[in-house]
């Protein structure tokens, strides 16, 4: 059994995972807010059925560890159920709480990534120039069998869905950036931006300049996140720390990330220390996330600064990042910079807020469910014939664009900074 | 149990029984829990019809469930046995918009049908506040209620047919089309005992023109009870009448004002139709309010501010849910005008078992639900919580009220049904299942006591009044009556003319004349069935008050027992029978929302005297004349369908009552 937080902060309060899960009334009002049980029909890909089978682990009342591994395996840890929740019962902590209970040690792989991340991050894009070169010459296809072979599918997976692996990352791309004095922002490099998506990196820094002043790169650290979801809680708690002190040698200015998981993760630091022995650790995890912004939340702010229709012309849609529109509640201001920014070309599509089946890891383990999902989500935009559709975390960036290329090639999503970038260039002529 | 065998004939991978899918199908909203043997997620009505053909086969107890949101332990596999999961069966399969008719699969979403019936300018009129998950296969086997339903009618108003798999594992429809006894009607809110709704067919209204919403303030629940019973006497009908108290008005404004007069009642009126309706309605209920002494009227047209006032009512589930774990959301109804007093016995029932009571109700209908924060962890909190919410619900009953107007009986009211039915009423209940599920498979030991078990009380329901003195003639005229000796019932001869056959016992109604009970301040009348619809009529208009009865002539027996016009179970509340053991049974009562125990008194419309002897019926009254076609001609004597004959036994088992009527 992996290391628990045993201890959650809810939004009633600071409650043990029992406390938490206990809170679960059993009314059901989550269920049709759930991506996986309106796919399944499934009360045990429901949230109430999740919340209620770590309740019953942990009363000692459920003891068969496959079958309630997947149940909990399979909850997208989107959010929206406790969004849905009149209590906000946690359940995506709650899952990764009985996740952690039922898995005995991390992955070799995950371990082996998270250490990488802590210790020697350069390496870490060193390995992905070279993936990048299988995949650009074409080995990692022909090595898929193998990697399958060799009881690494979910990495067979992942090269599958992805089509772009950039040789020059953000941090080369970003080289002769020079740190203003005191720059207007600190902004937060996550993985996604970083590694597979710069051209993302690239205009948020663009565009947060024009519309902030000029801001910092801050350099970061992992998140660790990929160690709290799959791995061991110490790594994530290392790499939270080493962000922290990061953040404190860095001003006091605001930090904005473009990956709302990493967001959304860096503002929910305070509960990896809520041991008594942690005190010190929470308060400063306090004050960092005080500090953390979501790169929409920013857009929308200044929402009156866009130019007002710079990007009309293509049906412009927006898809909610589960975890921009769960556990942040962004739900209106990055519609209000898409809005001001396509002007008469934005619509809203139906289930605009539902997951698209990305989900981090998700998309690679359970391929059936998230093609589910993903096809449901292309539908949709297909519905009100989007030609781009927005959205602001680096796993819906993966997925919405396989699923474009795979359903509905007309259409091409992209990070809601590149949109405002665009805009914003646009405006200024150039 | 041999599972291998039902998993080779339904869909790869749909029937679990792995611990955590027996875990998870435990429950439902309420409090019990016990594990299925096996869960059938079913995919398709086939699989369903198969699964019961299996478990009859084998003598296993089946469970059908929706979404789970059950709040009365309905969906709870007690014996075990095979929970069928409905959820996948998810389709609207048709949605005639002209025809104001959808045809769904049971696992359609209340919201999803709302959704589409929106886009057509109609929309689906029960709405239980669970609508946003629950389903319609649900909704239907617990004739689900909700706001709206003061205007519009509970579920068991909008069904018009189901398709459902039968205890034996056949397929049999029942529609309003069909001649003889409503058997749609026992059906819907049967709560799964009697099968498998698998499809639905359901009326969709048209959206109104116009909404407006009402707020008001009182210093007393008396107060706001006499202004909702000023307001139904005027001839409005809202499309809502909510009420809420203090406490819960409090409860949802922690951390918020929602800017809601500080009274000790607040009423919310919604009016909706076309807008000169709708605005001289909104005039006429704000003046009732003032003149009620309502301290505070506050009127919403623009939907933003209609929102507003609204959301202290919308507000407050989801506040008491966050006060502790678990809410007891206990549901009772009473006469309109006994509000007040159960309002204090509510209050009196809390003080004594130390618990708080937080109370909202469907004002128009009577039906209250007294809600009380707990955790279930705390065994001793959750014992008084349970003691307070049965003696609210004696309560109701010693009022004259019921057990439940939404929410169903289940496992957890199941034994307080002794304190409603007299022992003969539960008898014919358990033979009516009987007759149906002959082995007791369906849904096993939900809504009835169990048979042997002795209720902690006894029947408390206040007695009805004494039968007439005719009423007593027939009674003993049954009794006395040779063993196996046929019957006939016969009104005023209108509707079936044959002459009584010589070796037959005439029972003729028309003695039956008497008006028991009219009652202008719930708008309720019982009255025995030989009255002749012409003298009923000009009676009532003498006194101001209307029922929705097609023109014609005979008696009002009669016309239920033949039913003319389908449009006769829309008011219809209780009945008085007997039956041809000579056992008398209370059927329904004053109530205007009732879903405990089966819809035996819409059962017997249109069983033609060959079920029982109406002896006396409770119906809703109006304040306005209202539309109802004239009676065409007397439909000929149908022929009973063969489910209908077996519900025929459990009243007549040897056919003794208008035999050459039913025979097969």
């Amino acid at each position: 059994m992996a290391e628990s937080l045993s201890r959650l902060l809810t939004d009633l309060g600071e409650r043990s995972t029992y406390d938490a899960a206990s809170q679960c009334s059993r009314c059901g009002y989550c269920e049709q807010a759930c991506p996986t049980y309106v796919a399944t029909g499934d009360e045990s890909k429901s949230p109430r059925g999740r919340n209620q089978i770590v309740r019953l682990m942990l009363e000692g009342k459920l003891d068969d560890k496959a079958s309630a591994l997947e149940a909990l395996s399979s909850c997208l840890t989107c959010g929206a159920c406790t969004t849905a929740c009149y209590a906000k019962v946690p359940v995506v902590d709650i899952v990764l709480e009985g996740r952690r209970m039922l898995r005995g040690k991390t992955h070799w792989l995950v371990k082996a990534v998270c250490r990488i991340m802590i210790t020697s991050p350069r390496l870490f894009a060193v390995l992905l120039k070279t993936g990048f070169l299988l995949k650009r010459f074409g080995v990692s296809a022909l090595g898929r069998p193998a990697l399958r072979a060799a009881g690494l599918p979910v990495l067979a997976a992942m090269d599958a869905h992805t089509r772009e692996a950039p040789f020059w990352n953000l941090d080369d791309l970003t080289k002769s950036r020079e740190t203003p004095e005191s720059p207007s922002y600190r902004y937060f490099g996550p993985c996604g931006p970083r590694y597979l998506f710069p051209r993302v990196g690239v205009a948020t820094l663009s565009a947060l300049d024009e519309l902030l002043g000029k801001g910092a790169y801050l350099n970061n650290p992992c998140c660790g996140l990929l160690a709290h979801n799959y791995g061991d809680l110490s790594d994530a708690r290392e790499l939270a720390r080493k962000n922290i002190e990061h953040a404190e040698k860095n001003g006091t200015e605001r930090i904005i990330g473009d990956c709302s998981s990493c967001v959304a993760f860096l503002k929910s630091y305070p509960q990896l220390f809520l041991k008594p022995e942690d005190a010190e650790w929470r308060a400063r995890a306090e004050a960092f996330s005080k500090r953390v912004r979501d790169v929409i939340e920013v857009y929308g702010e200044c929402a009156d600064k866009l130019p007002a229709g710079a990007a009309e012309g293509v049906e412009t849609t927006y898809h909610d990042s589960c975890r921009a529109v769960n556990p942040q509640s962004l739900k209106t201001q990055p519609r209000r910079a898409a809005q001001q920014a396509a002007g008469g070309s934005f619509c809203e599509m139906a289930g605009a807020d539902a997951c698209c089946g990305g989900a981090g890891a998700f998309a690679f383990v359970h391929e059936e469910l998230s093609e589910d999902l993903l096809k449901t989500k292309i539908g949709r935009a297909a519905a009100v014939q989007a030609g781009v559709v927005l959205t602001s975390a680096t796993s819906c960036l993966i997925q919405l664009a396989r699923g474009f290329r795979k359903y509905y090639p007309d259409a091409k999503v992209l990070h809601l900074s590149e949109f405002v970038d665009e805009a914003l260039r646009k405006n200024n002529g150039t | 149990m041999r599972l291998d065998e039902l998993r080779a004939q339904v869909a790869p991978g749909s029937l679990r029984s792995s611990p955590a899918d027996l875990a998870v199908y435990s429950y439902d909203g309420a409090f019990d829990r016990a594990r299925p043997d096996a869960v059938l997620i079913a995919s398709s009505v086939e699989d369903v019809r198969r699964a019961v053909a299996w478990c009859a086969a084998n003598k296993i107890p089946f469970i059908a469930r929706g979404a789970g949101t059950n709040l009365s332990g309905g969906c709870v596999p007690v014996n075990g046995g095979l929970v069928i999961a409905l959820a996948r069966l998810n389709r609207i399969l048709s949605l005639d918009a002209a025809g104001r008719v959808a045809c769904v699969e049971p696992g359609v979403v209340n919201l999803d049908l709302q959704k589409e019936a929106e886009k057509v300018g109609l929309f689906y009129a029960p709405d239980p506040a669970s609508f946003r998950v629950s389903t319609l296969g649900g909704n239907a086997a617990e004739n689900a209620g909700g706001p709206r339903c003061l205007k519009y009618g509970v579920t068991t108003n909008h069904v018009l047919a189901v398709e459902a798999v039968m205890p034996d594992g056949t397929l049999a429809k029942f529609s309003l089309e069909d001649d003889g006894p409503e058997l749609l009607s026992l059906m819907i809110g049967a709560e799964g005992t009697l099968g498998v709704l698998v499809k639905l067919w359901v009326r969709l209204t048209p959206l109104p023109v116009d909404t407006r919403t009402v707020l008001a303030g009182f210093s007393s629940i008396d107060a706001a009870v006499a202004c909702v019973s000023a307001i139904i006497a005027a001839g409005v009908l809202p499309r809502a009448l909510e009420a809420m108290d203090r406490p819960t008005v409090e409860s949802v404004e922690v951390g918020r004002s929602l800017g809601y007069p500080k009274d000790p009642a607040i009423l919310l009126i919604e009016l909706d139709g076309d807008s000169a309706d709708c605005a001289r309605e909104a005039v006429q209920v704000e003046r009732l309010c003032a003149e009620a002494g309502a301290t505070t009227v506050r009127a919403a047209t623009d939907p933003a501010e209609r929102e507003r006032l609204w959301e202290g009512r919308r507000g407050a589930y989801a506040a008491l849910a966050r006060l502790a774990p678990n809410v007891l959301v206990e549901d009772g109804v009473v006469p309109r005008d006994k509000l007040p007093d159960i309002v204090r016995r509510i209050q009196e029932i809390a003080a004594k078992h130390g618990v708080k009571a937080y109370l909202l109700f469907h004002a128009g209908d009577g039906n209250i639900h007294p809600n009380i924060a707990y955790d279930e962890r705390d065994a001793a909190e959750t014992s008084r919580v349970k003691a307070a919410g049965h003696d609210m619900l004696q309560a109701c009953v010693e009022l004259g009220g019921s057990l439940s107007g939404e929410h169903g009986i289940g496992l957890d009211k199941r034994d307080a049904m002794a304190w409603l039915f007299t022992p003969e009423t539960l008898r014919l209940f358990h033979r009516v299942k009987n007759a149906v599920d002959p082995a007791g498979l369906a849904n096993p030991d939900k809504i009835f006591p169990l048979p042997g078990t002795k209720p902690g009380l006894p029947f408390i329901r206040p007695p009805a009044e004494a039968l007439s003195e005719y009423a007593k003639l027939l009674v003993d005229k049954v009794r006395a009556a040779p063993a196996g000796a046929a019957f006939r019932v016969r009104g005023a001869s209108t509707r079936w003319k044959d002459a009584t056959p010589e070796d037959a016992v005439e029972l003729l109604t028309t003695g039956l004349g008497r008006i028991a009970d009219l009652d202008k301040r719930n708008f309720t009348l019982t009255v025995e069935t030989g009255v002749s619809l012409h003298a009923l009529r000009r009676e009532l208009e003498s006194q101001g008050v209307f029922v929705r009865l097609p023109q014609g002539g005979g008696t009002l027996g009669g016309l239920l027992a033949t039913r003319p016009w389908a449009g006769l179970r829309e008011d219809i509340l209780g009945m008085r029978v007997l039956l041809c053991n000579g056992d008398v049974v209370e059927l329904g009562g004053k109530v205007v929302k009732n879903v405990a125990g089966y819809d035996l008194p819409r059962l017997l419309l249109g069983s033609w005297g060959a079920f029982g002897v109406i002896l006396e019926v409770t119906m809703k009254l109006h304040a306005r004349p209202v539309e109802a076609p004239a009676a065409g001609p007397a439909p000929a004597p149908p022929k009973f369908s063969p489910w209908a004959l077996k519900v025929r036994a459990a009243f007549d088992p040897e056919g003794r009552l208008n035999p050459g009527l039913a025979a097969e």
